[in-house]
């Protein structure tokens, strides 16, 4: 089998076994849901300083979950010792990284448009085409966060405390993913003009492509011999 | 006299007859014994130069002389996280545990240092900028960033078994952890800076005296600092040679 394929096929089974459990989206997603609505009693609802606020809880909401998911990912691999099983198989380990990072990173990408969804109508935002730059942002934000996640989240599977030690690992190395993301999504929603979204489009894909680039070589050495 | 290949650290010190661990650790206790000797005499000389010979400024007064101690732990730290990277990279091509020793002490060097950075940096801000913590700054938000980074690091190594994961997977999380520090810059950059430039391509902005007091002082933390990383990795070294005697 070419190595596209074989890519497909891992991805296909992950998501398979995503749709059919339904266990792991419906908790991000709902997770994400009551980020969006904490805040909003967190603050004054419906002052104009939750609006002010608002993009900045959007990436909250969006990011925290998605440690769920990459918890999950290496999880249901080792509960059943499949990843043994992968591993073994002829498949080279880029392919493996490649083919659970794009799971991830779909999956990621679906849950973050439902989330989006969720808060133009929580937060009253209308629906304008503007909404597709947020989409990009987002499409962009979640493979570097699921190209990170990926290689971190195979790094921990095998530690007894991964539930605390994942998201210790991961935001800070993800840090410089926000910035961009959130005064691009400040832009998008609050300005009068846009400006320098593409200041933080190349910053996300700057991330994307070190991260996706360092998953790729360094996977060999994290997954177990 | 062995010669090994792809070269470890016994490569630096090929010059002498050293193969075995006990003669490694025995080195890297000399080199901070001898150190020691210049650091004495260089840590005084900082102080004198920082507190009596360097002039007070003209408009921060007092307090800007936090800034000889503050760019000297800035510079090691950085200094210290490279070698983490090095180590990380180097463990991973020739699996020698000495790699491995390198990158855990440079680790743990490079966050005490941080932690003077930060703690030194609020002190001096608070005067001069009304403000213990400015963020958005590109300088003070890496060096944050670094500090959460580095200290990550350790909980990640304190929650491995001893082994070779452990040393692979700190080796892996010490690269992506470096990468970072570009991104993390630049993501900040476009926004407005007020951390002082002090030293630009075009020359210092300081008094004579100044420059002398802060190159004094930067070479005393630098020999400090490989002090304490050559004392962390005889440690390292005596510890793992201990366990391989209780586990033959």
């Amino acid at each position: 089998m070419n190595p596209i394929a074989l890519t497909w096929v891992l991805v296909g089974k992950d998501l398979k076994i995503e749709y059919r459990s339904r266990q792991a989206y419906l908790t991000t997603v709902f997770f994400a849901l009551l980020i969006l609505v904490i805040f909003n009693f967190a603050f004054d609802p419906g002052s104009p300083a939750t609006r002010e606020a608002a993009p900045g809880i959007l990436w909250v909401a969006l990011l925290f979950p998605g440690i769920i998911r990459l918890n999950r990912s290496f999880q249901v691999e080792m509960e059943e010792g499949t990843l043994y099983g992968l591993i073994l198989s002829p498949a080279d380990r880029g392919v493996l990284f490649l083919g659970k990072f794009l799971a991830n990173w779909l999956f990621l990408m679906v849950v973050d448009l439902l989330v989006l969804l969720a808060f133009v109508i929580v937060y009253n935002f209308s629906f304008s085409i503007q909404l597709l730059w947020i989409a990009l942002l987002i499409v962009l934000s979640a493979l570097g966060f699921s190209a990170v996640g990926t290689l971190l989240g195979a790094m921990v599977s095998t530690i007894r405390t991964r539930e605390v030690l994942l998201p210790v690992l991961l935001f800070p190395i993800i840090l410089p993913i926000i910035l961009p993301a959130v005064s691009g999504t400040q832009e998008i929603l609050l300005a009068q003009e846009i400006q320098s979204l593409g200041r933080s489009v190349e910053l996300l894909l700057a991330f994307d492509v070190i991260y996706l680039a360092a998953g790729f070589v360094l996977f060999d050495y994290v997954v177990a011999d | 006299m062995s010669f090994t290949w792809p070269p470890d650290l016994y490569f630096l010190i090929m010059l002498s007859p050293i193969n075995t661990s006990w003669r490694l650790a025995r080195l890297y206790l000399r080199i901070a014994d001898w150190s020691l000797i210049p650091l004495y005499f260089l840590m005084v000389v900082a102080l004198y130069g920082a507190f009596l010979y360097a002039p007070t400024e003209r408009e921060m007064g007092e307090v800007q002389r936090i800034f000889y101690f503050h760019v000297g732990a800035a510079w090691n730290c950085f200094l210290a996280f490279f070698g983490v990277f090095l180590g990380g990279v180097a463990y991973l091509i020739t699996r020698k545990r000495s790699w491995d020793h390198l990158a855990a002490s440079c680790v743990e060097v490079g966050v005490v240092f941080t932690t003077m950075v930060l703690t030194t940096g609020p002190i001096w801000a608070r005067p001069i900028w009304n403000t213990w913590w400015p963020w958005g700054d590109p300088r003070i938000m890496t060096t944050m960033v670094l500090w959460l980074i580095y200290v990550a690091y350790l909980m990640l190594r304190s929650s491995l078994p001893e082994g070779e994961t452990k040393y692979k997977y700190c080796a892996v999380f010490g690269i992506i952890g470096f990468l970072d520090v570009p991104i993390v810059w630049f993501s900040i950059r476009w926004w407005r800076t007020i951390h002082p430039v002090v030293i630009t391509s075009s020359g210092a902005e300081l008094e004579p005296e100044m420059i002398h007091a802060l190159f004094v002082s930067v070479i005393a933390m630098t020999v400090l600092c490989v002090t304490l990383v050559m004392l962390r990795m005889a440690m390292r070294l005596n510890s793992s040679m201990a366990e391989e005697l209780t586990h033959s």
